[in-house]
């Protein structure tokens, strides 16, 4: 009779062990889907471009997006349409809760403040982006609901 | 959140380690089957130390480190434990002491945790700290011990305790490694310049654990430099390098080095020695095939077989009572270590605590690839431990302090981590780890479940000789039901013995040393119950005990009387004697001598092997004799009609059997051959085949009857066997004889013949008595006297 009951506790104990890594896996696939969660959540605050290109009157737009690409390329967020831009000239995205602008080799360069942009740069409210003869001025919203990012 | 998942798996992991107590405490009467057995208690101070120490450490990490890795410290908790329990199963005797490691591990750990998070005064020490490893391990080349008494001295011991200097020596090259490249990375000199002084000291290093045959920490070595310099140089040529170093110093160690050789052949071919050199690595495989899926269940294998199975054999110890689910367990918990120590190093802030968690992770893991590896043949053999599992202070607390560093260097605040320019090193790393875990596990479903049955039923498995201990074999059992051979004593001493010693050449012996003979050995499925049970039973007492389920008994057609009297006639001469019933063939005497008392064994089997009598050999059937002018004339003279009496064929018999030697005009026959063929003067013209074994009784139709292995064949007419039969009677008697006698250079043979006549009313016999002398008046009285003893009604 000892047989079947030890047989008995040592399917239990192989479950008990399979009981405490599947306990450990599912943890951290439960991280994962926390972190999924507290990305999904995440707001990227507005931002507000007022987007003056040559021969045509200034328009504002309001993106909620996390990355704004700007050229000639149809598909474009901010579509150029004169000559001098080029087809992927300069990107916006957000992230380290800041917003950077960043040129993508472009062949007339990207403006910042009347500088030449060569690195990604962090941009704040008022700041003047040209690419080619664009004016694009930035009026960024203030963000409150933002989260940080974890580590996973 | 981190408390509750840390506290939850520590909980869990106290729930299999409970589990494995109760079983190991139940596991004497599972053994014994009944109720009535002393049962196992002492591990239980084992646990219940276990469980206090990491009690403590989960409520020391809560309050210390609130932002540590939740799963390093179940981790450690549950591979210290298991093989905590692991150890009091297989040597209770050390399972105290190990406790007491354990004890101190885990204080070691917890007071650890006080440690500033940046650890820089490891790094400030960094050769101070290498210095004084590498000074406790030059000791040992004066003061070295082995706890074990011989073997190499790797140990400094007073008293009975015992270190072994190289196990912190490896965490030492880790912290120096990492410290050193943190500070000189950037400098962004020659590759040559900046590991020239790691160079030296690992070069250093390698010098000592040579000298001292340390090889398994050596190729520790050799691969934790590889791994720690690719991963803080992110150079890739370092492991070609360092691949082409390793697979050098293999050569050159194969061809200097006594024991790398000795390693190396038996990993290639252990098959070719499996008692001597490859003994260890072929037990550890045996243990490994006699988990299967499911284990045995702790207490309840026999991993004690595998020599050091506390220590260097502790996974194949596992792999036998917990099967390939537990293994397949055990190599995920590592899995999921190397996992969570390179997270850590990746999150780490800078490239110091980077380095060195990696660098402390990639220890773990090569250390558990190349012992685990070793155990499943996938690798040479090297004696390291199993990290937290085997055997040994020394390593069970260096492992610990390489978890505490990590668990430092994992807990961090939420800030950015150190930029990592390159990952491909990290993540090449770990794939590499990871990688070998799998094959190792692959390697262990081979040996477990695939190749697990061919290598059970190998002789040299000592499971078979323990399960006849535990499992009544059946009896053999003559004609009538009088035992030849039995078991008796009690469950776990059964013993087997031989009541008619003069049948041991015939018979044969069950032995745990000298393996099995005979009829026991071509019998033995069905004396071991593995054939002739329902296969349901068999598998069930599988499942249960590992064992076979209670063995068939046999019946055998030997007449022990007539038995006796032939053993009584023949017992001071060299010879063969064997009667048969002409027309079934069932054997009724077969005697051999000089013959071996099988229940002497124990003494005389050493000796037996190079007997010049050749007491083992059963002459009957074995024996192989020329024969004269006589004999070959009975036999139809020419080699045609010799081959229809049978000469030329080896009686199917359940029961090794020779054929003649085909030498042209020349054959030697054997006794049992002769009978065969001479049968056919007694049985009308045909020639019977032989039988032996008539019957199996099973569990559930009694008896069944085992029909003979061949088909009677005629030979002769009836009327022309008839008329040689009455040519060779003898008057007043009912039954025709022939006998020869043949002299060679320098030695004699004498053959006697007879049989019933054909017109006998009873059961047609014939006997044939082979004496290696010139006595031919002996051959014929003993000869027709057992002839006419068996005639009598």
């Amino acid at each position: 009779m000892s047989g079947p009951i030890v047989l008995a506790l040592r399917i239990l104990l192989t479950l008990s062990l399979i009981s405490l890594l599947g306990w450990m896996y599912y943890s951290i696939w439960q991280n994962v889907r926390q972190q999924g969660e507290i990305l999904a959540s995440r707001k990227v605050p507005g931002i507000n471009i007022e987007i003056r290109q040559k021969d045509s009157l200034p328009i504002a737009r309001l993106f909620t997006q996390p990355e704004i690409v700007i050229g000639r390329e149809p598909n474009s967020d901010i579509l150029l349409t004169e000559e001098t831009a080029s087809a992927r000239h300069a990107r916006l995205n957000y992230h380290h809760s800041q917003w950077w602008l960043e040129d993508l080799d472009s062949k007339n360069g990207t403006i910042l403040n009347s500088n030449k942009l060569t690195t990604p740069t962090v941009i704040i409210s008022n700041d003047e982006i040209i690419c080619g003869k664009t004016t694009l001025t930035i009026r960024l919203q203030s963000d409150s609901s933002v989260t940080t990012t974890q580590r996973i | 959140m981190t408390d509750r998942l840390q506290s939850r798996l520590l909980k869990l992991a106290g729930g299999f380690l409970a589990l494995y107590a109760i079983i190991l405490t139940l596991s004497p009467a599972v053994r014994m089957r009944t109720w009535q057995v002393s049962y196992r208690w002492e591990h239980w101070i084992g646990l219940l130390v276990w469980a206090v120490c990491f009690a403590i450490a989960n409520y020391q990490t809560s309050r210390l480190l609130p932002d540590r890795d939740p799963f390093l410290l179940p981790i450690t908790a549950v591979l210290s434990g298991w093989g905590l329990l692991l150890i009091w199963r297989l040597v209770p005797s050390l399972g105290m002491r190990q406790t007491i490691w354990l004890l101190l591990a885990t204080a070691v750990l917890t007071i650890g945790l006080r440690l500033p998070a940046n650890l820089r005064h490891l790094r400030n020490y960094k050769y101070l700290l290498l210095f004084s490893g590498l000074l406790l391990t030059a000791l040992t080349l004066f003061f070295g011990a082995n706890p074990l008494g011989y073997g190499p001295q790797l140990w400094l011991g007073y008293r009975s305790v015992f270190l072994q200097p190289s196990e912190p020596l490896k965490l030492l090259l880790v912290i120096y490694l990492a410290a050193y490249l943190s500070d000189r990375i950037h400098l962004r000199r020659r590759l040559l310049l900046l590991t020239f002084p790691t160079i030296l000291v690992i070069g250093l290093s390698l010098l000592l654990l040579l000298v001292q045959r340390d090889l398994g920490t050596a190729s520790i070595f050799i691969g934790l430099y590889t791994m720690i310099l690719y991963m803080g140089t992110a150079r890739r040529r370092f492991l070609l390098i360092c691949f082409g170093t390793l697979l050098l110093a293999g050569i050159l160690g194969y061809f200097t080095i006594d024991i790398v050789r000795l390693r190396v052949d038996t990993w290639l071919n252990p098959w070719a020695d499996p008692s001597g050199t490859s003994y260890q690595i072929v037990q550890s495989l045996l243990a490994i095939a006699n988990g299967g899926l499911l284990g045995r269940g702790p207490g309840l294998g026999s991993p004690g077989l595998v020599p050091v199975a506390h220590s260097d054999f502790i996974f194949a110890a596992l792999a036998e009572e917990h099967g390939l689910m537990g293994t397949a367990a055990l190599l995920m918990l590592y899995g999921l270590l190397i996992n969570r120590g390179f997270r850590a190093a990746l999150n780490a802030q800078d490239r110091y605590r980077r380095i060195l968690a990696a660098g402390l992770t990639t220890y773990l893991g090569i250390q558990t690839l190349l012992i685990v590896g070793g155990n499943l043949r996938l690798l040479p053999l090297t004696g390291v431990t199993l990290p937290f599992v085997s055997y040994g202070g020394s390593s069970l607390i260096t492992g610990t302090i390489a978890i505490l560093l990590l668990l430092l260097i994992g807990s961090q605040p939420d800030d950015e981590p150190a930029p990592l320019p390159k990952p491909s090193p990290y993540l090449i790393t770990s794939a590499l780890l990871l990688s070998g875990l799998l094959l190792s596990l692959l390697a262990n479903s081979y040996w477990g479940i695939i190749r697990s049955a061919d290598l059970l039923t190998r002789t040299d498995n000592p499971r078979r000789s323990i399960a006849d201990r535990y499992v009544p074999r059946g009896q053999i059992l003559d004609r009538d039901n009088r035992p030849i051979n039995m078991t008796d004593g009690q469950v776990g001493e059964y013993k087997r013995s031989y009541l008619i010693p003069e049948l041991g050449s015939v018979i044969g012996y069950t032995h745990p040393i000298f393996g099995q003979a005979g009829l026991e050995a071509s019998l033995d499925n069905y004396l071991r119950g593995l054939q002739g049970n329902p296969v349901s039973l068999v598998l069930w007492n599988q499942l249960l005990y590992g064992q076979p389920p209670e063995g068939l008994d046999v019946r055998l057609s030997i007449d022990l009387e007539l038995q006796a009297a032939a053993d009584q006639a023949l017992k001071e001469h060299t010879g063969a004697l064997v009667l048969i019933d002409a027309s079934t063939g069932d054997i009724l005497v077969i005697s051999s001598h000089p013959t071996f008392d099988p229940n002497l064994l124990d003494q005389t089997g050493n000796t037996l092997i190079d007997d010049p009598d050749a007491r083992l050999l059963n002459r009957v059937t074995l024996g192989s004799y020329p024969i004269g002018r006589t004999l070959k004339s009975l036999f139809g003279s020419d080699i045609e009609s010799m081959k229809t009496f049978g000469l030329f064929e080896a009686p199917r018999l359940r029961m090794g059997s020779v054929t003649a030697r085909a030498a042209a005009d020349n054959p030697t026959i054997s006794p049992l051959q002769a009978a065969l063929a001479a049968a056919v003067y007694s049985a009308e013209g045909i020639r019977p085949p032989a039988r032996i074994t008539t019957a199996i009784k099973t569990s559930q139709s009694g008896w069944v009857i085992l029909p003979a292995l061949g088909d009677p064949k005629r030979v002769l007419s009836p009327s022309g066997a008839a008329d040689t039969a009455e040519s060779l009677m003898i008057p007043e008697e009912p039954f025709w004889q022939v006998s020869e006698t043949l002299t060679e250079a320098d030695s004699a043979y004498t053959w006697y013949l007879a049989g019933t006549l054909p017109n006998w009313q009873a059961t047609p016999l014939t006997i044939v008595l082979l004496l290696e002398e010139d006595n031919e008046p002996l051959a014929v009285e003993v000869g027709s006297k057992i002839l006419k003893e068996a005639l009598q009604p």
